[in-house]
């Protein structure tokens, strides 16, 4: 909301001010927050009024003159003009030395073709007054000369930009402003509030029909305006303000409003047909043409003006057109009525309409002043339309009449306890809580141990301690407020710590930040078409997007991520390839049996699963020579999967090739390129190659290697860490490793020949690993040469050869059974 | 016999001597102390000789051959000395050339940023809860006293997932998540994602959020200002100072706008600061006292004199000061070269 300093000066002394930011800061402190303070004469500062005494030809140029112009101080000045439009004796705009006008210009002492000019007369466009403008600004003749040209144009104003919070429905006015800066400062308002006419007669009969939602309505009658413009004064006072003028009354209604607080309108009288308003519920069907030209069709959930035959209004949001006032109006039914703060906001919601009033209305307006207002609305207009006032009507529900807030009641010392302040000492004691109290115009009683505090009507933010020690606290300053630190009073551990979540969320970010990722966040939501294209889909939509490209909860995180890889390779350039590290740990979102649609007051129907995804690509190491710079591959992404296992603790994970899944993979994966992870019989996720018909769609600069794992099936199998390791002895007596060349179908996976030789060679055998695997010219068709290691030793004793000896010969044989393993000829 | 004794060893410690080579040294051993070696040949013909002769060659020859091997361990150390020093010479690396370097990774800002918060209240006695994204609308509002028609829902713009289901606009919903599920005291922390439908260089539709909530007992607003206090000093500096403004959240009352002292202008004030653009604050978050009818949903009885305080930071924000990010939407783009700074 705006709030022009000279308006509100009307209400309050605000001498006491010795600049406007004082007074901005005043109101930042008391919570009315300063977005901007506008100075309306902002390079008209040295701009003054004067009187041309004489203007003759400059010598040395046609089109220019040498003016004499009296600025009201010292002797006349020589001014060089280049206008045409100008005589002796006319009031001009006079830039002096050291302007800096709207237009930027600089104006200084300067010699024009040999004449000086001590200034500038000026144009209204050099004054930012117009776009254009041909000549210089002509000023009415009786202007007086040498007053500042703001003050002559009404720009001698200050506009503060507020942003009034939604609590503060008493503040949207000058005189609500006025209240605040008078309590702040001690003072009384300057303007008394306008006093009520006295009920009279008023042929419109009105009828509240809708109860509560509409209180109370006050009309009054005036018969033979002239609608017409506003005079000057008017149309400036709104302008400033943002209000762009129309005519005499509707203006006044707006001056009303910004003045009071009050939404108020004006009917052509002689288009209410039935000499009756009004207030019900709309009815299905029924249409209003409305004040923006628009007609809506009613639902019955809103709240209307009705005349005799039709709706007039949508109530508390916008009139209609049927009944606006307009240039040939003579009659007038001015309302101040009382609307249902929800209601005006339904209405003002669903058809889509925020307006003034209909701020003002949703925020609570004060329910005791509306004879008052409207009288004053009244006054006004027959001040400047002319006409007379034939009657004023009210009509209100009981609820209305000696209307009073509740008074609130509490412990002497509350707000001291509750704000933190010694109780009934400097720097706040109880008299000053009084007072302060008092200030905001609430009505106070201090009865024994107890504040028994009413606020006044037009506070409906004040209803609980709280709220009163909030006022205090405002109007002393928040900077006295102590700083203590609260004590624990018990464990801190709270009934639904998420703390093993955390520890396992970071166990798991550190581990692949230490393999070389970088952690990744991307939006929770994107479009359909890139979740197809990559084969997915979504089940959650949201129902306001953004746009297209936010409009689907992603089911997985691998999207995004792969988004992020091909981000990167664009803006890459060289010949090397990227390295690409990428990871994220967030939910994704898939909609329950029944959609989602809230079941409960906690249950929303959308499932979150919390997935852990990669992505992967380019050089293994980040520096280094050639060699280093060998892409990475399967082995190398299982390096990862499996270190971060070990990193969570994770127990009882299988890896399976997508030809062994039972639920056949995932389309963003090469088949024969990835792997299954299974927890027990539950899949846990995937790693593997991006699957190449992606790839190509994609136009993937290197082989791009994914994972996903189910977070949430991976903190289940995690406990161990959480568990606090033991110490174990190592072996005291050495071992002894043998290597066996064998050649296996290509089929058999190399773990298994691994399986086979701890299970086999029990006890002996410790350990078995694959370090080499061949297939090619040396061997047959078919089949593949595996070179194994395999360790044994005895706990008790030293081995013997003959013994390792043995047992390799029975590893051989189980080898054979097993798997058809050869030793390699 | 000793002439030929002193002429053999004579010439042995001389070729020992004048030897360049390991392999050459090991020459001479072999051919005198081998087993068929010169020395050896001449003590196996002591057997030979008188008793009388015997004991005075044999005492010789040992003597000899203690002179040998002492000659050719002494060579043997000399030349392997000027081997290693040879091999030194000769074996150097350009130690200039490139290393074999892992690939540094990085943790999110945001991430970072949280755990930093995360320390720092957790010092106090904070807990940390989660909660979904994907939240009630009652929860997300009606719960925090925001119901249907009040004016302050204009005050986040909220997307919706379907009937009574929105992305939450603020953590809100896990403290009275926590409030349903615990009796008081209740100190947490919420961190989270959190949406709302808004996208320019400053707003972003998903942001982060980290909101703590301190409910027990006659609870001050003292103490809130006394944790925030703390924090601020704790992440921006000992001599941080913070500004309370009254403003106004429906789930506090009194409620504040909590302003920070620039931490780059506290040494020189500027008026070109880019961070507080010469204010010398940095508004920050917002705070309050839990408002009343939150301990009324989340079924709190009156008369147990509850009071609390909440408080909620944008994580982004906190992080693009302490960074100087100029834009929000880096943050959101995946692009290792931002991500890769942190």
């Amino acid at each position: 909301m705006r709030v022009s300093w000279n308006w509100l000066s009307e209400w309050v002394d605000l001498s006491g001010f010795k600049n406007p930011n004082e007074l901005a800061d005043l109101l930042i402190r008391r919570g009315l927050e300063v977005e901007q303070v506008e100075r309306l004469d902002r390079g008209l500062e040295k701009v003054v009024t004067a009187r041309i005494l004489s203007r003759s030809p400059h010598p040395q140029a046609d089109r220019l003159s040498v003016c004499s112009v009296d600025c009201g101080s010292s002797d006349p000045l020589q001014i060089v003009c280049g206008a045409q439009n100008m005589k002796g004796g006319d009031v001009v705009a006079l830039a002096q030395v050291g302007a800096h006008l709207p237009n930027d210009a600089k104006i200084g002492e300067s010699k024009i073709r040999g004449v000086v000019s001590h200034g500038m007369l000026c144009s209204e466009a050099e004054l930012k007054l117009k776009e254009e403008s041909e000549g210089i600004l002509i000023l009415p003749s009786e202007t007086p000369v040498g007053l500042p040209l703001a003050a002559v144009l009404g720009k001698d104003d200050l506009i503060f930009h507020l942003k009034v919070t939604a609590n503060r429905g008493d503040c949207l006015s000058h005189l609500g402003i006025a209240r605040e800066v008078a309590a702040a400062l001690g003072l009384t308002l300057k303007k008394a509030q306008p006093s009520p006419l006295c009920e009279g007669e008023c042929p419109i009969a009105i009828h509240l029909e809708a109860g509560e939602l509409s209180p109370q309505f006050y009309g009054v009658w005036i018969e033979g305006v002239s609608v017409g413009p506003s005079p000057a004064e008017l149309v400036r006072k709104l302008e400033v303000l943002g209000l762009r003028s129309i005519n005499n009354v509707v203006d006044l209604s707006n001056w009303v409003m910004m003045e009071l607080g009050h939404p108020v309108h004006a009917y052509d009288g002689n288009q209410i047909l039935g000499k009756t308003v009004s207030v019900r519920k709309g009815r299905e069907g029924e249409v209003l043409p409305l004040l923006d030209h628009k007609t809506i069709q009613l639902s019955g959930h809103e709240l209307v003006v009705a005349d005799g035959e039709r709706v007039i209004g949508l109530a508390g949001v916008m009139g209609g057109g049927n009944s606006e006032v307009q240039a040939t109006t003579k009659n007038l039914f001015l309302e101040c009525a009382e609307f249902h703060p929800s209601w005006v906001r339904q209405s003002s919601g669903r058809y889509q309409r925020k307006t003034d009033a209909s701020h003002r209305f949703e925020r609570g307006i004060d329910p005791t002043d509306l004879g008052r207002v409207v009288s004053c609305f009244a006054q006004e207009v027959v001040r400047l339309a002319g006409g007379r006032i034939v009657g004023l009507k009210s009509v209100r529900a009981p609820s209305r009449s000696q209307f009073q807030r509740p008074a609130i009641r509490f412990g002497l010392h509350d707000v001291h306890d509750f704000l933190g302040f010694p109780r009934d000492q400097s720097p706040l004691l109880l008299s000053e809580l009084e007072a302060i109290w008092k200030r905001l115009d609430c009505q106070v009683l201090k009865q024994g141990d107890h504040w028994e505090v009413r606020p006044p009507s037009y506070r409906w933010d004040l209803n609980l301690m709280e709220d009163l020690a909030e006022e205090i606290a405002r109007t002393v300053g928040y900077d006295l407020i102590p700083a203590t630190i609260p004590t624990l009073s018990s464990s801190p551990v709270s009934a639904i710590s998420s703390i093993p979540q955390l520890i396992l969320q970071d166990r798991a970010k550190d581990s692949l930040v230490r393999q070389g990722f970088h952690e990744s966040l991307n939006y929770a939501f994107t479009s359909l078409g890139s979740l197809e294209s990559l084969g997915l889909t979504s089940t959650v939509r949201l129902m306001n997007p953004l746009s297209e490209e936010y409009e689907w909860m992603v089911p997985s995180l691998l999207p995004g991520l792969i988004r992020n890889a091909l981000t990167n390779w664009n803006h890459h350039f060289g010949s090397e390839s990227l390295p690409i590290r990428l990871f994220e740990l967030r939910p994704v979102f898939a909609a329950g049996a029944s959609g989602a649609v809230a079941s409960s007051q906690t249950e929303t129907g959308v499932q979150e699963a919390w997935k852990l995804a990669i992505v992967m690509s380019g050089p293994r190491f980040a520096g280094g020579l050639r060699g280093d710079f060998a892409p990475v591959e399967f082995a190398d992404l299982k390096g990862v999967v499996e270190a971060l296992l070990r990193d969570l603790g994770t127990r009882g994970v299988r890896f399976l090739p997508f030809s062994a899944s039972r639920t056949g993979g995932n389309p963003l994966f090469h088949p024969g390129k990835s792997a299954e992870v299974l927890a027990g019989n539950t899949v846990a996720g995937h790693f593997g190659l991006l699957h190449p018909a992606r790839a190509r769609d994609l136009k993937t600069r290197d082989d791009l290697w994914l994972v996903e794992l189910d977070w949430t099936q991976l903190l289940k199998l995690s406990r161990g860490a959480f568990q606090v390791p033991s110490y174990k002895a190592w072996p005291e007596f050495p071992g002894m490793e043998r290597d066996f060349a064998l050649v296996v179908k290509e089929e058999i996976s190399v773990d298994k020949i691994c399986q086979v030789a701890l299970k086999a060679g029990r006890p002996l055998i410790k350990g078995a690993k694959v370090f080499d695997i061949y297939r090619g010219a040396q061997v047959a068709e078919g089949m593949t040469s595996i070179a194994v290691r395999v360790i044994f030793y005895d706990e008790t004793r030293s081995l013997q050869e003959s013994e390792a000896e043995a047992a390799s010969i029975k590893l051989l044989e189980a080898w054979k059974q097993e798997i058809g393993a050869e030793l390699r000829g | 016999m000793l002439e030929k004794l002193s002429a053999i060893g004579g010439q042995a410690l001389e070729e020992i001597e004048r030897s360049s080579s390991l392999e050459s040294l090991d020459q001479i051993r072999v051919t005198l102390l081998g087993k068929k070696g010169s020395l050896s040949e001449l003590l196996k013909g002591l057997s030979g000789l008188s008793p009388q002769e015997r004991p005075v060659l044999g005492a010789a020859a040992n003597e000899w051959k203690k002179k040998i091997e002492l000659a050719l361990e002494g060579r043997k150390t000399a030349l392997e000395k000027v081997l290693l020093e040879q091999q030194l010479q000769r074996e150097k690396l350009d130690i200039s050339a490139p290393a074999r370097i892992v690939h540094p990774g990085s943790l999110h800002v945001v991430t970072q940023t949280v755990r930093r918060m995360i320390q720092i209240f957790g010092r106090l006695g904070f807990d940390v809860t989660l909660g979904p994204e994907a939240e009630t609308e009652y929860l997300n509002f009606e719960a925090v006293n925001i119901p249907a028609d009040h004016p302050a829902r204009d005050m986040q713009d909220t997307f919706f997932l379907g009937p009574g289901v929105v992305l939450r606009t603020h953590t809100s919903g896990v403290q009275m998540r926590s409030m349903l599920a615990q009796k008081s005291p209740v100190r947490i922390l919420c961190p989270g994602a959190v949406y709302r439908c808004d996208h320019d260089a400053t707003h972003s539709p998903m942001f982060h959020q980290l909101e703590g909530l301190w409910v027990d007992r006659n609870v001050r607003m003292s103490d809130l200002n006394g944790v925030l206090l703390f924090w601020a000093r704790e992440l921006f500096g000992a001599d941080t100072q913070i500004r309370l403004r009254p403003s106004y959240f429906p789930f506090v009352e009194p409620g504040a706008e909590v302003d920070v002292s620039c931490f780059r202008c506290r040494v020189k004030r500027s008026e070109q600061c880019r961070i507080c653009k010469g204010t010398g604050w940095l508004e920050i978050l917002g705070a309050g006292m839990v408002h009343p009818r939150l301990f009324e949903m989340a079924g709190y009885s009156r008369s147990e004199g509850l009071s609390g305080f909440a408080f909620g930071l944008g994580v982004e924000r906190i992080a693009m000061l302490l960074h100087e990010i100029p834009d929000l939407r880096l943050l959101f783009q995946g692009d290792m070269r931002f991500l890769g700074q942190f």
